[in-house]
């Protein structure tokens, strides 16, 4: 009788399987909650099950097809379900086996299917972008959509790719697009209508501080572009959001937009609760090759020149490593990671200097990088065990045409790529020197970086091999040939008391773990 | 006219409409340039990128136009509150057309994020040809593997201008070759198929495949673009366009 209370208990008893918001500010190692696995960008794991001594017992646990296109999303882990996409669909997974749970497919009306990269959680909802612009909330439960409200028209050149962020009750979003001239913008919305609770937009409004450097008299700083296509890093003690922001438009004639075109091409700090600007830099002034700034800002504590400082660093685009104090905005480091040939040097607020000569001409210009960058949306990694930074960098050469005549709109132009080579990077962020480099081969890497407490760094080459290396020394510990490009940044959790990792390779995602009785 | 009456007025237009489509009629986007020109270039300007009157590319209303629903009116009938005129001496065929240049204005626009493949040869011959001619034989180190007698005779008849510009900086399918010892001592030669960090594949000259650890053999790479990517490195722009315009005159 007594046996039979306990299970009726049991059979009625219903677990939350959602996610508290607050848990964000300190995740458990266990799971994988946001984009980067935690606010700070780093993507790094204090997980060490699978470690430097017993890699070589790597193997295969599982492999989930989605039978659609490239996987370019890092999946989240949360309470043993594993959640990602690709463009118009969300899948969950058992964390532990791969085998699907539920199915969501997206009707999308246009827009530009290019990637996805993942979705946000906040309690029991998911939120998902879509190529058409939406913003789409989902019960992590059963994959039933909730609500949907629009981000940007389709019809005006909008699409959206990025992870949201949750941070507080804010599910931060932005917007993709410049192929038309479109003003760019990072939204907070509401988590549980989508009703919009602040836009700041990466150009000022006419009048406004930075206003000044674009064209007084033409609608240029209108039509600005901006992008915000990347998830960026939150320090919840400063309450600060830190983003990238993409190119100015039209993307190769500058002409027509004179001046450094603040804020494209930078790095901003929000404040999360208005969306109110803090501070900025900018990578790439007035840019016209397309180096988007969006790429991951990584934050870490630590010594810079015998002061403690909280800290931003980011290995972007145009070729150039940048640490900056993440509480002020001031400038502490610029040195190239990987030779380019467009700057003339570095000015005294840590900016290169664009090389005018380099600039799109109706004749071609030769220029290193592309406009594919030096690096792009595949994740960075910092590595607080070693103090160094991590990127997945290109040396690529392409000819920059500018094609427009009379007033540029859209691109204006375009490159066409000549040569590409891709190298792994260690950098030191004391010194902005690359400590090693790994080359992984010619092409450009599409795979991001991951390091763990286990003394790994994670990542993958261009002829489909997953990596593991030393973050010390860059040296091979571990690899497999999984058959096909890897398009998307590596994760890791534990479930069952076993770390996983896991990596896409084309539209399947794979699931490691060490064999039995290696850990 | 009323309202409903010029709502039905612009149904009308509909089936003479083909806007918002990739390949508009080109004599259709002709006419439309003409009168979009005489009616609207004066304050749109003649390419309607805006001049005292907004840049209609960029216009939210012209890019979510479909085949005239939105513009038809607005040409009709005018914004009074913007001081823009209407138009209503126009016919039909004559605001259809207007919308059909415009929809082509605005897929020009969505284009120019590529160079096409019939990009002018005059927009790219800004070089010397003898200037080009001594690159080559000199510093460019080109008469080592090339001749213009030989292998680059007609190229530039061969390939459009802006392909020429690419190939000859940087040829894409140039087959590697591969020379390989085994520790037990075989030698094997042929076309190298795969390397990477861990392995290495080739074809021998029977057509046979074969692969080994990168590791475990002793092998030489002969790979005829490792001169194409030091040059990258050293050509200024005046060296490029040099020996475009240089080799332009292989015809």
């Amino acid at each position: 009788m007594k046996l039979a209370t306990i299970s009726l208990v049991l059979t009625v008893a219903a677990y939350s399987q959602g996610l508290d918001p607050a848990a964000l500010v300190h995740p458990s190692s266990a799971i994988w909650p946001t984009y980067n696995g935690d606010y700070s960008g780093r993507r790094f794991s204090p997980l060490n099950q699978i470690n430097e001594s017993n890699i070589s017992s790597l193997a295969v646990a599982w492999a989930f097809r989605t039978e659609t296109v490239a996987v370019k999303s890092t999946p989240l882990m949360v309470n043993g379900v594993l959640y990602f996409t690709v463009p118009d669909h969300v899948w969950a997974i058992d964390a532990r086996t791969g085998r699907q749970i539920w199915h969501y497919h997206y009707d999308s009306n246009g827009g530009d299917h290019i990637g996805n990269r993942g979705v946000g959680m906040y309690k029991d909802w998911l939120y998902f972008e879509t190529p058409d612009c939406h913003l789409v909330s989902l019960n992590a439960k059963d994959g039933k959509q909730r609500w949907k409200v629009e981000l940007g028209d389709v019809k005006l050149g909008y699409f959206s790719t990025m992870a949201p962020l949750v941070v507080g009750n804010h599910v931060i979003v932005g917007v993709s697009g410049d192929v038309t001239d479109v003003p760019g913008y990072l939204d907070s919305r509401d988590p549980e209508t989508g009703a919009l609770q602040w836009r700041w937009y990466s150009a000022p409004k006419p009048g406004d501080p930075g206003s000044e450097t674009w064209p007084k008299n033409s609608d240029a700083i209108t039509h600005g572009g901006g992008m915000t296509w990347m998830t960026g890093s939150y320090d919840p003690e400063l309450n600060l959001v830190y983003w990238g922001t993409g190119n100015p438009n039209p993307v190769l004639a500058g002409e027509g937009r004179l001046g450094d075109n603040l804020y494209t091409c930078s790095i901003v700090a929000l404040n999360a609760d208005t969306g109110k600007l803090v501070w900025y830099f900018q990578p790439s002034p007035h840019d016209v090759h397309d180096w988007d700034a969006v790429q991951t800002p990584m934050l870490f504590d630590g010594e810079f020149r015998g002061q403690q400082r909280k800290m931003v660093a980011q290995a972007s685009r145009n070729g150039y490593f940048f640490v900056l104090d993440r509480k002020t905005g001031q400038h502490l480091l610029t040195t190239p990671f990987v030779e380019t040939n467009w700057a003339k040097g570095i000015n005294s607020a840590g900016q290169p200097i664009r090389d005018t000569a380099k600039d799109p001409t109706p004749d071609g210009s030769l220029v290193s990088p592309g406009s594919n960058g030096s690096t792009n949306w595949l994740s960075p990694s910092f590595d607080p065990l070693t103090g160094m930074a991590y990127v997945s960098a290109r040396r690529q050469w392409s000819v920059f045409y500018k094609t427009a005549e009379g007033k540029a709109e859209g691109w204006g132009g375009r490159d066409r790529g000549l040569y590409s080579e891709a190298v792994l990077e260690g950098i030191d962020y004391k010194t902005g020197e690359v400590k090693w480099k790994h080359e992984i081969g010619p092409g450009e890497g599409s795979g991001g970086i991951m390091t763990t407490a286990g003394k790994l760094l994670f990542s993958a080459d261009t002829s489909g091999n997953l990596l593991a290396l030393s973050p010390s020394t860059g040296e091979t510990l571990w690899h497999i040939n999984l058959g096909g490009r890897v398009p998307n940044s590596p994760m890791t959790y534990e479930v069952g008391g076993k770390q996983y990792l896991v990596f896409a390779c084309g539209d399947t995602l794979y699931g490691f773990a060490l064999t039995q009785g290696a850990h | 006219m009323t309202k409903t009456a010029y709502r039905l007025a612009v149904a009308l237009l509909l089936p003479f409409a083909a806007f918002a489509n990739d390949n508009p009629d080109p004599a259709a986007v002709e006419r439309g340039r003409k009168g979009f020109i005489a009616s609207c270039g004066f304050c749109h300007g003649n390419d309607a990128t805006g001049n005292r009157a907004p840049d209609l590319i960029r216009s939210p209303l012209v890019n979510r136009d479909a085949s005239g629903n939105l513009i038809g009116p607005v040409i009709k009938n005018g914004r009074p509150e913007k001081e823009m005129p209407g138009f209503p001496a126009l016919s039909g065929q004559q605001i259809s057309d207007m919308v059909t240049f415009l929809h082509a204005r605005i897929n020009e626009a969505l284009a120019s994020n590529h160079v096409p493949s019939d990009y002018p040869v005059a927009k790219l011959l800004t070089g010397d040809a003898a200037q080009g001619k001594i690159f080559f034989n000199g510093t460019g180190g080109c008469a080592g593997c090339h001749s213009p007698a030989g292998d680059l005779k007609g190229i530039a008849g061969k390939y459009s201008a802006i392909d020429l510009q690419s190939r000859f900086l940087y040829p894409r399918r140039a087959q590697s070759t591969v020379t390989v010892k085994t520790k037990s001592g075989e030698q094997f030669e042929g076309k190298l198929l795969h390397i990477d960090e861990f392995d290495l594949e080739m074809t021998d000259q029977a057509g046979w495949h074969h692969s080994w650890p990168r590791n475990e053999v002793q092998y030489t790479v002969h790979d005829p673009l490792e001169r194409h990517r030091e040059l990258l490195r050293k050509y200024t722009d005046a060296d490029m366009h040099n020996m475009f315009a240089y080799l332009e005159t292989f015809k």
